[in-house]
């Protein structure tokens, strides 16, 4: 299987998660060989062409996921895509001949399996744990620290958790990883300004109405030309409640055609001021050489003065709105480059928080490590417990059995007792036998706690093999 | 100690809507911000309360009172706000004008005032209710009106930093304002006409040297000058939202000139 265990470089983005940009305050080492993996492709190294074409919707994800445990037979899976990512989390990490089969799912999706190699990585252990935080923190995402992939990833989450399958596609260590993902990513947004602001010109346009009207339910927006940005400004402003397009084009026929494309009105530009005195909002997206929304025009259209908010969006070069109808009263002019400018803050301020954002995710990573680590003791803890609760179960009652005279609410004041006794007694030696296994002396700690209670191996399995352990700053 | 606790509440609500605006306007801080509020309307409420059940007098009569259950009126009217997202923002003004109004209340004392004849009864009380909603309404105006002209002047200026996006959307904040004046300007002239035919049943005609009544006109124009404001043609809600603004530091101005020369004589407020 030819897999790249790394980009080629191809990770240039800020949140790019190669090995020199591990957060810095990684104090707590992971075990060595940590059975992780996660496999796929993203925008940092597969043009737009492949990650298309490896877009799954939730019940084409379902099956897939479904697939994978019936012929490759894996454990536990997790399938993330979305339009800029596919990738396809597994535990434990898979042999080469399922891997392969893993693949090969991406591949029949594909279509074209002999070109998907180049474009695919795989990350193992420790290097997969901490790409899933940084990919919900949004901190590999296209536009640095965007909000959107955490649902993402929920629902990618939800999706594998709903697969019907026995024993479920979402096991213990994939359950609890994927929880702290989406913990990472509310805390790196909460805690950090990594998703302050909006980050590109459709948003900042949408933000600014939502400044300016409130709820955008039953605003009008006119779109004066066409164009790719006004287009996707248009849809933003849609998805934020906006309904009536009026499309205004030089000729009336090809703004009915835009306009019979999104839902709109078409008119001609002649019709224009008549399309202002309608429209809360207008983006304006012409090719004209000269501004065609003057002071004039504006006077036509309101002869009283602009009497209500209007947000003009000017997103044509050269400019469609001469700048001195900025001045007016209640007029919000905004051309491309105060958005721009405005983009380019948001994202400069996003920059600013990744040293923030990285430390969270670092935190979080140290936290899984040892909550993974810790659950080598939990047979030995669980079987010390079941033995210590028969021993405080068998001898309440033979006390009980001597003392009949007892009220029922006394002989339950007794069996509290008992119980509060054994928790206390088993509290410390239970924790510090997990932090044992954290540090790394889970296989002696183990070993002696088994001879010391006389527990069966067979009853409390066999210790893992969580690979060579080290002196770990962060617990100790 | 009730009324303190409401007031420290009041403050730790204050100083949470600041913060809310110093990190961004989260809707954590929004949300601690407004239970700090609801807790201490609750305690304030208690506390009024246990003045009726003490004196049995209602907290309208005396300045500590009226200044206390003012502010008991602005609180309650930030608990609806809550529920309605962003617009709670305006608590980042109308909390600390409730420190100030709770505070000179607690300086001066929220205690009982001696009854004197004809300051009593169902009338009476309903003018000066009315009245205080009338100041309410002017309140809550002129803090949205702030916050209007703030954020005006951030969109138009371009700068989308933390005011911007603290700020409560103009078209929510111009709502809020019109219903403020709307309300209070109805309740400040229905407790002018109560005041006036009190006046004349029980004090043979309006003593119209009284300089209360100079300050009540004022606060009744006051109410109505924004709302006429807002008429006519071009920005008329950033022309509201001023001279809300004006009014509203008129009649707080003139009230403390009157309050603190000898002009005003004994009885006043």
């Amino acid at each position: 299987v030819a897999l790249r265990s790394r980009d080629p470089g191809g990770e240039t983005g800020p949140g790019t998660t190669d090995g020199g940009d591990s957060p810095d305050v990684h104090t707590f080492r992971p075990p060595s060989e940590m059975p992780l993996a996660v496999v796929g492709l993203s925008h940092h190294t597969a043009p737009v062409e492949v990650r298309e074409r490896l877009v799954f919707d939730r019940p084409e994800a379902a099956r897939a996921l479904a697939t994978l445990r019936a012929e490759a037979g894996i454990q536990e899976a997790v399938l993330l895509s979305t339009c800029n990512r596919t990738e396809l989390y597994l535990f434990p990490e898979p042999d080469p001949e399922a891997l392969s089969l893993a693949r090969g799912i991406l591949g029949r999706r594909a279509g074209t399996i002999h070109d998907l190699d180049q474009y695919l990585y795989r990350r193992g252990g420790e290097e997969a744990v901490r790409h899933l935080f940084l990919v919900s923190a949004g901190l590999d995402s296209m536009v640095l620290g965007e909000a959107e992939i955490q649902g993402q990833v929920r629902e990618a989450f939800e999706t594998a958790v709903a697969v019907r399958s026995e024993p479920p596609v979402v096991g213990p260590v994939l359950q609890r990883l994927f929880e702290m993902a989406l913990s990472v990513g509310g805390r790196v947004r909460s805690e950090t300004r990594v998703g302050e602001g909006t980050a590109s010109v459709a948003s900042v346009a949408v933000e600014l109405a939502g400044k300016i009207f409130g709820s955008l339910k039953g605003r009008r927006v006119a779109v004066l030309g066409a164009g790719s940005t006004a287009e996707r400004t248009v849809e933003a402003l849609g998805r934020a409640g906006v309904r009536g397009v009026l499309v205004a084009n030089r000729t009336r026929e090809r703004a009915e055609t835009l306009a019979s494309m999104v839902g709109g009105e078409g008119f001609s530009l002649d019709d224009l001021t008549s399309v202002l005195r309608s429209a809360d909002i207008v983006v304006s997206s012409t090719s004209s050489s000269e501004p065609i929304l003057t002071r004039a025009t504006l006077g036509r259209a309101f002869p009283r003065g602009v009497d209500r908010p209007l947000l003009l969006v000017d997103i044509a070069l050269p400019r469609d709105v001469a700048p001195e109808v900025g001045e007016l009263p209640n007029v919000f002019l905004y051309n491309v480059d105060d958005l721009g400018e405005i983009v380019d803050e948001h994202l400069q301020r996003r920059r600013e928080a990744l040293p923030a954002a990285r430390r969270i995710v670092g935190e979080q990573e140290a936290e899984f490590f040892r909550w993974y680590l810790a659950r080598g003791a939990g047979p030995v803890i669980r079987s010390l417990r079941d033995r210590a609760e028969m021993v405080r179960e068998s001898e309440t009652a033979r006390l009980l059995r001597r003392l009949e005279h007892l009220s029922p609410e006394d002989r339950a004041r007794v069996e509290e007792f008992s119980r509060r006794l054994l928790n206390k007694l088993l509290h410390d030696p239970t924790t510090r036998l997990r932090d044992g296994v954290v540090r790394g002396d889970g296989a002696e700690l183990v070993g002696t706690v088994r001879y010391l209670y006389g527990l069966d191996a067979e009853e409390t399995g066999e210790f893992p093999d969580l690979g060579p352990q080290q002196p770990r700053k962060g617990v100790e | 100690v009730i009324h303190l606790t409401a007031l420290v509440l009041y403050i730790i609500a204050a100083a949470l809507w600041l913060r809310s605006l110093l990190v961004g306007g989260g809707s954590r801080g929004a949300g601690l911000a407004s239970g700090a509020v609801t807790a201490a309307v609750a305690f304030h409420a208690i506390a009024l309360t246990l003045f009726v059940l003490e004196f049995r007098q209602l907290p309208l009569v005396g300045l500590g009172p009226a200044l206390s259950t003012l502010a008991l009126l602005l609180g309650v009217a930030l608990l609806p706000l809550a529920m309605k997202g962003e617009v709670a923002r305006v608590g980042i003004v109308v909390t600390p004008l409730i420190v100030v109004l709770q505070g000179a209340a607690m300086i001066v004392g929220v205690s009982n005032f001696p009854v004197v004849p004809g300051v009593q009864g169902a009338w009476f009380a309903l003018h000066v209710v009315l009245a205080l909603v009338g100041y309410q309404g002017l309140t809550l105006a002129f803090a949205a009106g702030v916050l209007y002209l703030i954020q005006f002047k951030e969109l138009k200026s371009k700068r989308l930093g933390r005011l911007f996006r603290f700020i409560p959307p103009l078209a929510s904040l111009d709502t809020m304002a019109r219903v403020g004046l709307v309300v209070g300007f109805a309740s400040m002239t229905l407790a002018l006409a109560i005041g006036g035919a009190w006046a004349a049943r029980y004090q043979g005609g309006v003593d119209w040297g009284n300089p209360k009544l100079a300050w009540a006109a004022l606060s009744w124009i006051a109410l109505g000058a924004p709302l006429a404001a807002r008429s006519g043609k071009g920005a008329r809600e950033r022309r509201g939202a001023a001279v809300t603004v004006i009014s509203f530091v008129a009649v707080v101005a003139t009230y403390l000139l009157l309050r603190l020369t000898p002009a005003a004589g004994p009885g006043f407020l």
